[in-house]
C-alpha cells in the first residue's frame, strides 16, 4: 500500500485534517461526523486530555484548565504584545520558560506551546488513524504565510511531539490556492484573503496550469476572528456595568460564557441578520438574584463593532498587490479562507476592494487542508495524484518576511528581501568595527524594519578565528540559504583566511534542544483521548467539572441555528448526568465507526504511556497528577473503548518514529558556532559593518562636497570622518533620503 | 524531471552560465518570456520535481534550483535586468539580489543628482531657487542642467514641473523675493 501522508489545517480556532488519494480529495471527519475539530485543549483533574469540541464545551466549565488559541502564542517571545494581551484575558496561568519563551501551567505542570499544539495534531492524527484504519506518520501542516521561523520552528516541533513526520510547513494561502486549482490546468492570477481565527494572510498567485507561483504575500499575525469576539465581548461587559455596575471581566467563568455567547452571535450573523445573545445567571445582584445578559446584535452593530478591524486587512492586501505588481482588476479569481469569511460583512467588502465577486465554490474551512493533502501526496510521490494534476503541481513559494543581519548602530541590514522565491541563496559582505577584532556577533533577524529591535530575533551565533586587523579591514561573507524545505541556515566566511562557521538556526521555538527530548520522553500528548465511540455516547463524555457542572446550560443562542459544518459551541446540557467514574474501560463491545475495513489502530491513547518519568530539564514543581495507573478511572474513558494493547503499541511506535527524526532536529554546528535563543536583545558590543561588496558602486556615486554647495546636502556630516556606519554603500542611502526630504518640500 | 548525470553537469556549469543561459531565453527576450522560462525551468529543475534524486545529486540540484530564483529575481524587474545587462557584456555571470538592487538605486540616485559636475550643480542651483521661490531663475538653471545631461529622466521630469509652475505663476511672483520680507 502506498504511504499515506495527510494535510492537516492546524487552524486558531479550529483544525481539519484531510486526506488526497489518485484524483480524491477528502476531508476526513471526526468521530462525531464534524468535519472541523476545534483547536481547544481540556485537561482533566485526573491527567486525561481532550481535544475538540467537547473540550471547547470544557472552556466555561473549567476555564483555568482548558486552552484555546495557542497558536496565537506559539513560537511567541514572552515579552511579545500577544502574550502580554493573553495574560490578561485568559484564566490559564501564563509563565516564563527559558529563553524568554512561555510555558502555561495547568495544576501543578508546565507545558511549552507546542506540546499544547502537539496534543491538537495528535488529535488529528488520530481522527485521521481511525477513518483511514491505518496508521498515519507523515504530514504537512499549513501555517500563516506571515508566521516567522521562529513560529515556525514551533510547529514542526509540535509535528514532531506528536508523532508526525512534518514533510512540509506550507502556507496557509497557498494551499488554498493549491486545492482551487488542482487538476483544472487553469491560467490565472488570483487572491488568496485568508481571515482566519487569529492570523490574516493576503496572497496573490499565479497559476500557470501545473505551476502555483505565489507573486507576492503579506499579513498581519495580530488580527483575526478572536478579535471581532473580543469586540464584541467588550460591548456585552461594558453594557453589563453601566446597566448592572457588575464587571463580569472579572469573572474567569462569566468571561468564558461571554466569549462562547460571542462566537455563536458572530456564526449566527454568518447567515442571519441579527443574533439574539442571552445568557441567563450570568452574575447576581447585591440581593443574590441571578442577572441575564440579553441583547440583540444587528449586523449593523456588529459592522460598527468591527468595521475598522476589516478595513485594517485591505491595508495589507495594497501592500500585497503593489509587491505583485498588479491592481485588483487583475485577479481572475478570489479565494475566500476561513470561518469568519462567511460574514456578509466581509464578502461585502472584499466584493468591493476586488471589484469582483469571491469565489463560493471553495469552502473556507476546509480548502486549506486538502491543499495541504494534496501537497502532501506529491511529496510522498503518490503518482496517480501527480497524474490527476496534468504531471505534477510546482509550488513556487516566496518567502514572505525579509532576512536581516544585525549591524552597528542597532540596525539591520537585509540580506534575503521578503517575497524572494524560494529556494534562494544570497551573500553580503560585512566588515569589523573595532581594531583587531577577535569575534563578532551573527544575529539573524526577520521582519521589515531597518531598526533591529523592531524586527524577530530569529537566532544568533559567535564567528571568530578570522584574521586580526585594524576595523573595516577584514571582509566576512554572510551567506543565508533557504532550501525547498523551507529551512534557513547561516554561513559566514572570512575572504581571506578561508575559515567557516556555518549553522542550521536553531530557532526560538520555546523550546530548547534538550527540552524537546525530554518533552518527546514524557509523551504527555499520549495522554491525549480521541473520541471514537458513537455521537450519541460523546454527550455523556462531559468530566465532572469542579465547579460549574451541575448548571444547566449557560447560555441559549436562540436564533437560528448556526450551519450545520460549524456546529456551536454550546455545551450540551448532559443528557446522562456526569457518570460516576467508572473502574475500568469498557471491553471490545463498544461500537466504533471504522468505516474502513482495516482494523483502527489504537487512536486513544493513554495515560500509561505519560507514566513515563519526567525528564529533568523540565521544570516542574511537583508532578503528583502526572504518573498516573494504566487504569486510571477517567470519566471520558468510558466512551473511549481503548484497548491496552494498542495503547502501548501506539505510544511506543511513536517514540520509534521520533528517534528516527531526532536527527533532524540538530544543529550543525561545526567549530566554534552555537546558536542559542535570544538572551540579550538590544544589539550592542563587537557588531558588523555593512561595507565593501558595494564599496566600488558607492564609490562611483559619492557626492562630492563641491557639486552640492548650495544645497544642503552633506548635514550628515563630514564624509572624511565616518561614522561607523557611514561607509560608502550607507552614505549612498542616508543621501537619498536626506534629499527626498528635501524633495518633497520642493512640492 | 532530470536525471542525475544530468544534474552532475549542470551543478558544474553553474557559475559559467549567465542567467539568461540558465533559463534558456535569448538577451532580449520580453518580460513575459521570463516568466514562462521560469516555469520551464522549474518543471524540469525543481526539487519538489526531483524526488528521485538524493545525497549529493540533490544537493547539486539544491544549488542550481537556488541560482534559478536568483536568475528569474533579477530579470523579471526592469531596472534589476538592466543593471545586469550592463554587466553581464563584461564576462560576469552572476549578480546577487542586493547589489542589483543597489545599483538600480545609483541609476535612480544618478537620475536624481545627476551623473556629471555641471549638470549637479546647475540642478542644485535650480533647487535652491524653488526654495526661494524664484521660478524664472530655477527654469534658467534646470535649462543649463539638461545641457549637461539631456537624457537624464529626473532632471527632464523637474524641468517640465518648473515650467509648468512658471506658466501656471501669477505675473510678478516668479522672480526672486523681495529683501526683508
Amino acid at each position: 500500500m502506498a504511504e499515506l501522508a495527510v494535510g492537516i489545517d492546524l487552524g486558531t480556532s479550529n483544525s481539519c485534517v484531510s486526506i488526497a488519494r489518485g484524483r480524491k480529495v477528502d476531508v476526513l471527519p471526526n468521530a462525531a461526523g464534524e468535519r472541523i475539530t476545534a483547536s481547544v485543549v481540556a485537561f482533566h483533574e485526573d491527567g486525561a486530555v481532550q481535544v475538540g469540541n467537547v473540550a471547547r464545551a470544557n472552556l466555561i466549565l473549567d476555564p483555568h484548565n482548558s486552552i484555546a488559541s495557542a497558536k496565537r502564542l506559539i513560537g511567541r517571545y514572552s515579552f511579545s504584545e500577544e502574550v502580554k494581551k493573553a495574560r490578561a484575558i485568559c484564566a490559564y496561568k501564563i509563565l516564563d520558560g527559558p529563553g524568554h519563551s512561555v510555558r502555561i501551567q495547568i495544576r501543578d505542570e508546565l507545558y511549552s506551546l507546542p506540546e499544547i499544539s502537539a496534543m491538537v495534531l495528535k488529535e488529528m492524527k488520530s481522527i485521521a488513524e481511525a477513518r483511514l484504519g491505518q496508521p498515519v506518520t507523515k504530514a504537512v501542516i499549513t501555517v500563516p504565510a506571515y508566521f516567522n521561523d521562529n513560529q515556525r520552528q514551533a510547529t514542526k516541533d509540535a509535528g514532531k511531539i506528536a508523532g508526525l513526520e512534518v514533510l512540509r510547513l506550507l502556507n496557509e494561502p497557498t494551499a488554498a490556492a493549491l486545492a482551487y486549482g488542482f487538476g483544472k490546468g487553469l491560467t490565472q492570477k488570483v487572491a488568496v484573503y485568508d481571515f482566519g481565527g487569529g492570523t490574516f494572510d493576503i496572497s496573490i498567485l499565479e497559476i500557470g496550469k501545473d505551476v502555483f507561483e505565489v507573486l507576492a504575500t503579506c499579513g498581519d499575525t495580530y488580527l483575526g476572528g478572536d478579535d471581532f469576539d473580543d469586540r464584541v465581548i467588550d460591548l456585552l461587559a461594558d453594557e453589563f456595568v453601566a446597566r448592572h455596575g457588575t464587571n463580569l471581566r472579572s469573572d474567569v467563568y462569566a468571561l468564558e460564557k461571554l466569549k462562547a455567547a460571542a462566537e455563536a452571535a458572530k456564526r449566527t450573523l454568518s447567515v442571519e441578520s441579527q443574533a439574539e445573545i442571552c445568557i441567563p445567571d450570568i452574575a447576581k445582584d447585591a440581593q443574590g438574584n441571578p442577572l441575564t445578559v440579553e441583547r440583540i446584535l444587528t449586523s449593523a452593530d456588529f459592522e460598527q463593532l468591527v468595521g475598522d478591524l476589516v478595513l485594517r486587512t485591505f491595508k495589507v492586501c495594497d501592500e500585497a498587490l503593489q509587491q505583485a505588481g498588479l491592481v485588483a482588476r487583475d485577479l481572475d479569481g478570489v479565494i475566500l479562507v476561513g470561518g469568519p469569511t462567511r460574514l456578509p460583512l466581509i464578502r461585502n467588502h472584499v466584493k468591493a476592494y476586488f471589484q469582483q465577486e469571491p469565489r463560493t465554490d471553495v469552502d473556507p474551512d476546509e480548502v486549506v487542508a486538502m491543499g495541504a493533502a494534496i501537497h502532501a501526496a506529491a511529496l510522498v510521490g503518490d503518482v496517480v495524484t501527480e497524474e490527476a494534476a496534468g504531471g505534477g503541481a510546482f509550488l513556487l513559494d516566496v518567502t514572505s518576511l525579509s532576512l536581516r543581519i544585525g549591524v552597528a548602530g542597532g540596525l539591520a541590514e537585509s540580506v534575503i528581501e521578503r517575497n524572494t522565491p524560494v529556494p534562494i541563496e544570497q551573500s553580503r559582505s560585512f566588515t569589523t568595527t573595532q581594531d583587531n577584532q577577535e569575534r563578532v556577533q551573527i544575529r539573524v533577524y526577520q521582519g521589515e524594519s531597518r531598526r533591529a529591535e523592531e524586527n524577530e530575533l530569529l537566532g544568533q551565533f559567535d564567528f571568530s578565528g578570522f584574521k586580526r586587523a585594524p576595523r573595516g579591514q577584514v571582509r566576512i561573507d554572510v551567506t543565508f540559504e533557504i532550501n525547498a524545505d523551507g529551512i534557513l541556515s547561516v554561513q559566514a566566511k572570512d575572504q581571506e583566511t578561508g575559515k567557516v562557521a556555518s549553522t542550521t538556526l536553531t530557532f526560538s521555538s520555546g523550546l530548547s534542544g534538550g527540552e524537546l527530548d525530554s518533552i518527546l520522553e514524557a509523551n504527555r500528548t499520549g495522554r491525549v483521548q480521541t473520541e471514537v465511540a458513537a455521537d450519541a455516547e460523546i454527550e455523556a463524555a462531559l468530566p465532572p467539572a469542579p465547579k460549574a457542572a451541575p448548571k444547566p446550560a449557560p447560555f441559549a443562542a436562540r436564533a437560528t441555528p448556526p450551519p450545520a459544518k460549524a456546529a456551536p459551541p454550546a455545551p450540551k446540557q448532559a443528557a446522562a448526568p456526569a457518570r460516576a467514574p467508572t473502574a475500568a474501560p469498557k471491553p471490545a463491545a463498544t461500537p466504533r465507526p471504522a468505516p474502513a475495513a482495516a482494523p483502527a489502530p489504537a487512536a486513544a491513547a493513554k495515560p500509561a504511556v505519560a507514566a513515563k518519568p519526567a525528564a529533568p530539564p523540565m521544570p516542574r514543581p511537583a508532578a503528583p497528577a502526572a504518573p498516573k495507573p494504566v487504569a486510571a478511572p477517567a470519566p471520558v474513558a468510558a466512551a473511549t473503548a481503548p484497548e491496552d494493547v494498542d495503547v502501548v503499541e501506539d505510544g511506543s511506535s511513536d517514540l520509534m518514529d521520533l528517534e528516527d527524526l531526532g536527527l533532524d532536529l540538530e544543529t550543525t554546528q561545526p567549530s566554534a558556532v552555537s546558536a542559542e535563543p535570544a538572551e540579550a536583545l538590544p544589539v550592542e558590543g563587537d557588531e558588523l559593518d555593512l561595507v565593501s561588496d558595494l564599496d566600488a558602486l558607492a564609490e562611483a556615486s559619492a557626492v562630492e562636497e563641491s557639486d552640492l554647495e548650495g544645497i544642503e546636502i552633506d548635514a550628515n556630516g563630514d564624509p572624511s570622518q565616518p561614522t561607523e556606519l557611514m561607509t560608502g554603500a550607507e552614505s549612498l542611502f542616508d543621501h537619498g533620503a536626506d534629499l527626498s526630504r528635501y524633495h518633497r518640500d520642493d512640492e | 524531471m532530470i536525471s542525475a548525470a544530468e544534474v552532475r553537469t549542470l551543478a558544474k556549469l553553474v557559475d559559467e552560465l549567465n542567467y539568461y543561459q540558465l533559463l534558456e531565453l535569448a538577451p532580449g527576450a520580453p518580460a513575459s518570456a521570463v516568466k514562462q522560462a521560469y516555469y520551464a525551468a522549474s518543471r524540469k529543475l525543481h526539487p519538489d520535481a526531483n524526488r528521485h534524486l538524493a545525497g549529493e545529486d540533490r544537493d547539486a540540484l539544491d544549488r542550481i534550483a537556488k541560482r534559478i530564483s536568483e536568475a528569474y529575481q533579477v530579470l523579471r524587474d526592469q531596472r534589476r535586468r538592466q543593471a545586469y545587462d550592463e554587466q553581464v557584456s563584461g564576462g560576469s555571470t552572476r549578480m546577487p539580489l542586493a547589489e542589483a538592487d543597489a545599483r538600480a538605486d545609483k541609476q535612480a540616485l544618478d537620475d536624481y543628482l545627476g551623473k556629471t559636475p555641471n549638470g549637479r550643480r546647475f540642478f542644485g542651483l535650480a533647487r535652491a531657487d524653488l526654495d526661494r521661490g524664484d521660478l524664472a531663475s530655477a527654469a534658467r538653471n534646470m535649462k543649463m542642467a539638461l545641457t549637461f545631461e539631456p537624457t537624464n529622466e529626473g532632471f527632464k521630469k523637474k524641468a517640465e514641473e518648473v515650467r509648468l509652475a512658471l506658466r501656471n505663476a501669477p505675473p510678478g511672483t516668479v522672480g526672486p523675493p523681495p529683501i526683508g520680507r
